[in-house]
C-alpha cells in the first residue's frame, strides 16, 4: 500500500501516485463517508479530501509553531514521511511494510529532483511550480501525472532491483562530465521511455549470449565546452567529440522491450548542472534524445540549446534577489541589505539592459518590466523606502517574475522557434548508425555484460565472501557482482528465494550502515543471523594513500537522505574533508561485503582489506 | 525562539492526556479536552494548539489507516501516542531519544496511573482534574526522577550497585521477603535503598509501580513515607493465576468498613497524590505503629508504616457487597460487568471483553520504612483489616529489616566519575536491571558519545531480531554491543590511538573490541562467553 502526493498550503491536490491497493483503500474509505446513492468523485477529489485534515494541519503548526511534522507511524506500521518544500507538502505513505522511514523520504527528494530536471527554475517559484503541476486543462493534467507517475515507478523498481541506484553511483563511468546525480536521473527517464518487463525479457544465460533481450544504457556525454557542440550543431558537419568512446553501463537494470518508442527525433527538455568556468550553473536547459539502437541498447544524447545564456542571466538575478531577500529577512537594511557580488547596483545595470534586451515582444516580458519599475522605484529612488521589510514581498515578485520569463522561454511550445533548436533528423539518423556500426562487434558482449557484469566467479580468493559493493565516490563509479535473482537465473547466489533472500539482506545493509553513516559512524561490522556484514568508507589522496578518518558530520534524523540522486551528499562530503587537506586531492571510498558467520573475523577484514586495495587497480577492471 | 521543548534536561518535554468525547461540536472549546498536560505552565493556547493539532492529526491518520497512531515525529521533538477511543495521550522528548524508548515511557506512565486509579475514563468521572493532574505529575516524575540517560534508554528498574554489596545482604533482603510471604494474604513483596532496588519478588514492571511512592520520599527527604496504593494489573500475567487463585480462595469480609477513628498521616499531604476524600478511596491506616524509632527521627527517618487503598476497578464484584461506599459507588458506575454474583466470586476468569484493557484486581500496598530501607508489600485487601496478619508480618522482619538497613547504610556508593579505562552498559532484559560503569548523568560530556552509540545500538537491536554483534565506529568512539535473549552489553574501550584510516584492517584496535569486552566485564558479573 503505498502513496505519494503533493499538495499545496491550501489543500489542492498537486500531483498524486498511488498502487492499486492503496486507491481502493481511498476510493472505499470516501465512498463510506459519502451519502448512498452519489456516485463516487474523482479520485482527485477523495484523496484531497481525506488527507486535508493533515495538510491544514501542517500549514496550523508552520504558523503557529515554527514546525513541523515529519513522519507518523501506526501501530499496523503503516509509516507516512512529510516534507515541506516552500509552499508545496509532499506526502509519502506506505502501509505494506516494504519501505521505511528513509525509503519514503528518499522518494520525496527523488522527486522533487525530478521535478527539477523536468522544470528547472520554475520550481523556484512555488506559485509557477504549482501552475506547472497542475495545469488547468484536466486533460493536460491527466497526461503530465501521468509521465509523473511513470517515472516515479520507474525510479521505484530501479531502486529495487539495480544495486547502482541502491547505491545511487554509476557503475564503470570513465569520465562523468554530468555528476552521477544527473545520469541516474537521465537514467530513469531513459528507463521510462523504454520500459522494461522482467519477466518478459529476462533471458536464461544462454539466451543472453544470442543477442536478443535486453541491454545496457549507453551513455555519451557531450564535450564539456557546449557552445562549440551547438555551433556544430547549427552548421552542416555532424560533429560528436565524444569524450570517452568508452561505452559505460549501469549494470543489471535497462533492459528493455521492443515497445514502440515515443518519436525519437522529439527531444526532452532536461534542466542539468552545468559547470562553467564561471562556476556551477544549476538547471540549464538541454535537450535530451534518446535514441534506440538496438533492442535493449539506446544511445542518449544531451545537448545545450542554444537560447541557454538566457537561463544563465536569469539565475543570476534569481540568486541575487534570493540573498537580497535574506539579507532583508535578517533585518539587515539600507546598504548592509545590498553589499554582496555582484552589487545591486551592478545587477540593476544588467536587468536593465536584459529586460531591453527581451523586448516588449510579449506580456511575461511587459509584467517582468513593470514589477522592475516598481521595485526601482521603492529601492533607488532619493527619498523612497530603500532597501527594508518591505522590500521583500518585491523580491519575491521579482523572483516569480524571472522565473516566469524562464517558463516560457524553455518549458512552454513556442512553436516553429522550438524545431529550429533540434537536432535534425539527418544528423540524429548520422549519428545512431555511426554508433551502430562501432558498436556491431560490441553489441553482444555488452547485452551478457548487463546481465552478468562481474560474477562471484571471479573472487575464487575470497571463500566465504558472498557479496560486496565497492564505490569511488569521487567518481561516482561503483563495481560489484550482478545480483540476478528471477526464478529462471541460477547464479553462485543460487535460484530463486534464496538469491532474493541474500539480495534482501544487502538492501537492508545499505540502508542500516546510511543510518550509521548519517550519524556519524563510518566503520560498521554487524553479525545477523548466519551472516557477517562490513561497510568502510575512508579517504585516500591522488597516490593512494590512505589519510586519516575525520569527523564526519552528524545529521538530524530528518536530513535529505545520504546518496548522489536525492542529494549529493558524498560531494558535501568530499568538500568537507577537503578543507583539512587544503592542496590535496581527496578521494572516497566506500565498501560493503557480506560474509558468511562462519568465517573467522580475521580473515573476513583481511577480505575486505584486499577488496580495497585491488578492486580499482586497472587489472581487475572485469570490462578489460 | 518558538522552540518547543523548554524542558531539556528532563527527557520527556511535553505530555498531555486529552479527551476528545469532551469536544464534540464545532463551538465546544478545546481546553474542555484537555485533562493534563505537562508542563502545567504552558500557556493555554500553546496547550490547545498541541491538543487539538495533534489529536486531530492523530485521529485523521488513523481512519486513513484504520490503526492508531503510535509515533509522530516534528522536526524538533518526537511524541509517542496512545490513542483509546476518544483519548489522546502523547508524550514528547527531543528527536534524539530512541523511538523504542519513547513509546516504553508512555506506556509505564499510563499502566502506571491505570495500577494506581483504576480505568483512566472513571477516574475523571470520579475525581476533579486537579487531583488527578498532581497523580500524572507524580508518575512523571518518578519515572524521570534520579535515573541516567542510560536509565531512560533503557526504561529500566533503579537498583543497588550489587557489585558494592555483600552478597550475604541481598540474600538476607531475599529472605526477609519470603519471611513476609508466610502469611497467606502477602503476595510479593521488594525491598528498597534509598529509591533503589534491592531484592524484588515482583516482575520488573511491577516493581516499578510499587517503586512510585518511596522513590518519590527517598528524594524529598525528609517527609513521611506514605501514600496510596491499590490495583495491580496485567501486566504480570505469570502471577495472575495466583493472585486470582488467592482472592477466590479468600472469604470476602464481610462489611468491614474503615475506621473512621485512624489516625490520618497528614505529613504525606505535603506531596504526591494525596488520598483525597475522593469517594472511591476509603482509608485503612492502622497506626499500629509498634515504630522503632518513635517519632520523626531527626532527619525525618522513622519506620512506621501506613497503608490505604484507592480505586477500585471494573470487574470487582464483591467490592459491592464490603459495604465499602467507594467500592459501591465504582460498581455503578461501570457499565455491563456487574453481574449478580455474591462477593467472593473472584474476578471472571480472563474473559473481559470490552473492558478497557486486561481486568484490573484491587490490592494494597503495604510499604514499611526503615530509614532508608523500605519495605513493600503487594497484599490482599483485607490485609489492612486483619491484625494477626499485619502484626505477624510486621514482627517477623522488623529486626531484619532493622539489620540490614544498618549495614546497607555503611556500604559506600560507588564513586562514580573517576573514568576508567572503558565504558560499559550491561542491560538484562529478563529483570529489566542495567550495570553500568558510566554516570550518564545530562550533559556529561566525556561519556556523550559512549551514550549515543548505545542509543544508536539498542534501537538497532530492537528493530532487528536477527541482529546479534555489532561494532560502530566515528572520529570520536568505538563501540561494540552484543546481545542475546537475555542481555544488551555495550562496551567502549579509552586511551590508545583512535587514529586509523578508516581502511579495513584486522590490525585495527576496534575489531578486538569483543574480545578486549569478554576478557573485561567478567569481573563486573557480565559473561559473554
Amino acid at each position: 500500500m503505498k502513496c505519494l502526493l503533493i499538495a499545496s498550503e491550501s489543500a489542492e491536490v498537486l500531483f498524486h501516485w498511488t498502487d492499486p491497493e492503496f486507491h481502493q483503500t481511498i476510493q472505499e474509505q470516501y465512498g463510506a463517508s459519502q451519502e448512498e446513492g452519489q456516485g463516487l468523485p474523482a479520485f482527485e477529489d477523495s484523496i484531497s479530501t481525506l488527507f486535508a485534515p493533515i495538510i491544514i494541519s501542517c500549514s496550523t503548526m508552520v504558523d503557529r509553531l515554527g514546525d513541523n511534522y515529519t513522519s507518523f507511524t501506526t501501530e499496523s506500521n503503516h509509516i507516512y514521511v512529510l516534507h515541506q518544500i516552500d509552499e508545496c507538502l509532499f506526502i509519502s505513505v506506505n502501509g505494506d511494510g516494504e519501505e521505511g522511514e528513509d525509503d519514503l523520504r528518499r522518494k520525496i527528494y527523488v522527486m522533487k529532483k525530478m521535478l527539477e530536471v523536468l522544470f528547472g527554475m520554475v520550481t523556484l517559484s512555488s506559485t509557477l511550480l504549482r501552475k506547472q503541476l497542475r495545469p488547468q486543462d484536466t486533460e493536460q493534467r491527466a497526461r503530465l501525472w501521468k509521465h509523473l507517475q511513470s517515472l516515479l515507478e520507474t525510479y521505484c523498481h530501479l531502486q529495487q532491483n539495480d544495486q547502482s541506484f541502491l547505491v545511487e553511483a554509476v557503475e564503470r563511468l570513465i569520465h562523468p562530465t554530468l555528476c552521477e546525480q544527473y545520469l541516474l536521473a537521465l537514467i530513469i527517464m531513459a528507463q521510462n521511455m523504454y520500459p522494461s518487463n522482467v519477466e518478459l525479457d529476462d533471458p536464461s544465460p544462454e539466451d543472453a549470449e544470442s543477442t536478443s533481450g535486453s541491454g545496457p544504457e549507453s551513455f555519451y556525454t557531450p564535450e564539456p565546452s557546449p557552445t562549440d557542440f551547438i555551433g556544430s550543431v547549427r552548421g552542416s558537419t555532424p560533429v560528436f567529440e565524444f569524450v570517452d568512446p568508452d561505452v559505460q553501463m549501469a549494470e543489471d537494470s535497462l533492459q528493455t522491450l521492443e515497445v514502440p518508442s515515443p518519436d525519437p527525433s522529439n527531444p526532452r527538455r532536461v534542466f542539468l548542472e552545468v559547470s562553467l568556468k564561471e562556476g556551477l550553473y544549476p538547471m540549464m536547459p538541454h535537450s535530451m534524445y534518446c535514441l534506440p539502437l538496438w533492442p535493449g541498447i539506446s544511445l542518449v544524447l544531451i545537448t545545450k540549446i542554444p537560447t541557454s545564456a538566457l537561463a544563465m542571466s536569469v539565475y543570476k538575478y534569481l540568486e541575487a534577489f534570493a540573498k537580497l531577500e535574506k539579507r532583508l529577512s535578517e533585518g539587515q537594511e539600507g546598504s548592509a541589505a545590498t553589499r554582496g557580488q555582484p552589487t545591486i547596483h551592478d545587477v540593476r545595470n544588467k536587468l536593465d539592459k536584459f529586460i531591453k534586451a527581451l523586448g516588449p515582444r510579449d506580456i511575461k516580458s511587459a509584467q517582468l518590466q513593470n514589477v522592475w519599475t516598481e521595485f526601482k522605484n521603492r529601492a533607488f529612488v532619493r527619498g523612497g523606502p530603500g532597501f527594508n521589510k518591505d522590500l521583500i514581498p518585491w523580491c519575491k515578485n521579482m523572483k516569480t517574475q524571472l522565473c516566469g520569463i524562464y517558463r516560457q522561454s524553455f518549458l512552454l511550445d513556442s512553436g516553429p522557434a522550438d524545431t529550429q533548436q533540434r537536432l535534425s533528423p539527418s544528423l540524429q539518423e548520422r549519428a545512431q548508425s555511426m554508433l551502430q556500426e562501432k558498436l556491431m562487434d560490441w553489441k553482444d558482449f555488452l547485452l551478457v555484460k548487463s546481465k552478468r557484469n562481474i560474477t562471484m566467479v571471479s573472487y575464487p580468493d575470497f571463500p566465504g565472501l558472498i557479496h560486496f559493493i565497492c564505490v569511488d565516490r569521487s567518481t561516482g563509479q561503483m563495481i560489484a557482482p550482478s545480483l540476478n535473482v528471477t526464478e529462471r537465473t541460477t547464479s553462485e547466489l543460487g535460484k530463486g528465494p534464496v538469491a532474493q533472500f541474500i539480495k534482501n539482506k544487502v538492501w537492508n545493509l545499505v540502508s542500516t550502515t546510511r543510518r550509521y553513516l548519517q550519524k556519524g559512524y563510518s566503520t560498521v561490522t554487524l553479525r545477523d543471523g548466519d551472516f557477517y556484514f562490513c561497510y568502510f568508507l575512508w579517504f585516500e589522496n591522488e597516490t593512494g594513500f590512505k589519510l586519516e578518518a575525520g569527523d564526519i558530520p552528524i545529521l538530524p534524523d530528518v536530513s535529505a537522505p545520504i546518496g548522489m540522486l536525492a542529494w549529493d551528499y558524498y560531494r558535501k562530503l568530499l568538500r568537507y574533508y577537503s578543507k583539512s587537506h587544503q592542496g590535496e586531492v581527496v578521494k572516497c571510498y566506500e565498501l560493503l561485503t557480506v560474509h558468511l558467520g562462519v568465517m573467522p573475523t580475521e580473515i573476513i577484514l583481511q577480505h575486505c582489506r584486499q577488496l580495497a586495495s585491488k578492486l580499482w587497480e586497472p587489472s581487475r577492471n572485469p570490462l578489460l | 525562539s518558538r522552540r518547543l521543548n523548554m524542558h531539556t534536561q528532563s527527557t520527556c518535554s511535553f505530555f498531555f492526556l486529552y479527551d476528545g468525547s469532551k469536544v464534540r461540536g464545532e463551538g465546544d472549546p478545546t481546553r474542555e479536552g484537555i485533562c493534563y498536560f505537562y508542563p502545567e505552565e504552558t500557556p493555554l493556547d500553546r496547550q490547545e494548539l498541541l491538543c487539538g493539532q495533534l489529536a486531530g492529526v492523530g485521529r485523521c491518520v488513523s481512519e486513513l489507516s484504520v490503526s492508531p497512531v503510535r509515533v509522530l515525529r516534528l522536526r524538533r521533538d518526537k511524541f509517542a501516542i496512545r490513542m483509546k477511543d476518544d483519548l489522546f495521550w502523547a508524550l514528547g522528548t527531543s528527536v534524539e531519544v530512541p523511538t523504542v524508548s519513547v513509546c516504553a515511557l508512555l506506556d509505564q506512565l499510563i499502566n502506571l496511573f491505570r495500577f494506581y486509579n483504576g480505568s483512566v475514563r472513571r477516574s475523571y468521572q470520579i475525581h476533579s482534574r486537579e487531583t488527578l493532574a498532581a497523580r500524572w505529575a507524580q508518575y512523571l516524575s518518578h519515572l524521570q526522577s534520579g535515573s541516567s540517560e542510560l536509565h531512560h534508554i533503557f526504561s529500566c528498574l533503579r537498583t543497588i550497585d550489587s557489585t558494592n554489596v555483600d552478597p550475604l545482604l541481598l540474600l538476607k533482603a531475599a529472605l526477609i521477603l519470603q519471611a513476609c510471604q508466610r502469611c497467606p494474604l502477602v503476595l510479593a513483596g521488594c525491598v528498597l535503598f534509598r529509591g533503589r532496588v534491592v531484592s524484588t519478588q515482583m516482575s520488573p514492571e511491577l516493581t516499578m509501580k510499587a517503586m512510585v511512592h518511596e522513590s518519590e520520599t527517598y528524594v524529598k527527604v525528609g517527609t513521611t513515607p506514605i501514600t496510596s496504593h491499590a490495583t495491580p494489573l496485567k501486566d504480570t500475567p505469570p502471577r495472575k493465576t495466583r493472585l486470582s487463585r488467592t482472592l477466590s480462595d479468600v472469604p470476602s469480609t464481610e462489611s468491614d468498613p474503615p475506621d473512621p477513628g485512624s489516625p490520618q498521616p497528614p505529613q504525606n499531604l505535603s506531596f504526591g497524590p494525596v488520598p483525597s476524600q475522593g469517594a472511591a478511596e476509603s482509608l485503612s491506616c492502622p497506626d499500629q505503629s509498634p515504630s522503632s524509632n518513635g517519632e520523626h527521627g531527626a532527619e525525618g527517618e522513622e519506620s512506621r508504616y501506613f497503608s490505604f487503598q484507592t480505586a477500585i476497578e471494573e470487574d470487582v464484584h464483591q467490592s459491592g457487597d464490603r459495604g465499602d461506599t467507594a467500592c459501591a459507588e465504582a460498581s455503578q458506575s461501570q457499565d455491563r460487568k456487574v453481574s449478580g454474583e455474591s462477593g467472593g466470586g473472584g474476578p471472571p476468569p480472563g474473559s473481559s471483553s470490552g473492558a478497557e484493557e486486561a481486568p484490573l484486581v484491587p490490592m494494597t500496598l503495604y510499604l514499611h520504612r526503615v530509614k532508608s530501607l523500605v519495605l513493600v508489600l503487594l497484599v490482599e485487601q483485607h490485609f489492612l483489616s486483619d491484625s494477626a496478619s499485619m502484626e505477624e508480618v510486621y514482627h517477623s522482619s522488623l529486626a531484619s529489616l532493622n539489620g540490614l538497613e544498618a549495614h546497607l547504610r555503611t556500604v559506600s556508593p560507588a564513586a562514580p566519575g573517576a573514568p576508567g579505562p572503558y565504558s560499559f552498559a550491561h542491560f538484562d532484559c529478563v529483570q529489566s536491571t542495567l550495570t553500568a560503569n558510566v554516570s550518564a548523568a545530562p550533559g556529561g560530556a566525556p561519556e556523550r558519545p559512549f551514550v549515543r552509540a548505545v542509543a544508536l545500538l539498542h534501537s538497532h537491536f530492537s528493530d532487528s531480531a536477527s541482529l546479534q554483534e555489532a561494532i560502530i565506529r566515528s572520529a570520536g568512539a568505538a563501540v561494540y554491543g552484543t546481545r542475546s535473549v537475555a542481555q544488551e552489553t555495550f562496551f567502549q574501550q579509552h586511551g590508545g590511538s583512535l587514529r586509523n584510516s578508516g581502511i579495513p584492517n584486522q590490525q585495527d584496535s576496534c575489531f578486538s573490541l569483543p574480545s578486549k569486552a569478554r576478557h573485561r566485564l567478567l569481573k563486573h558479573g557480565v559473561n559473554l562467553l
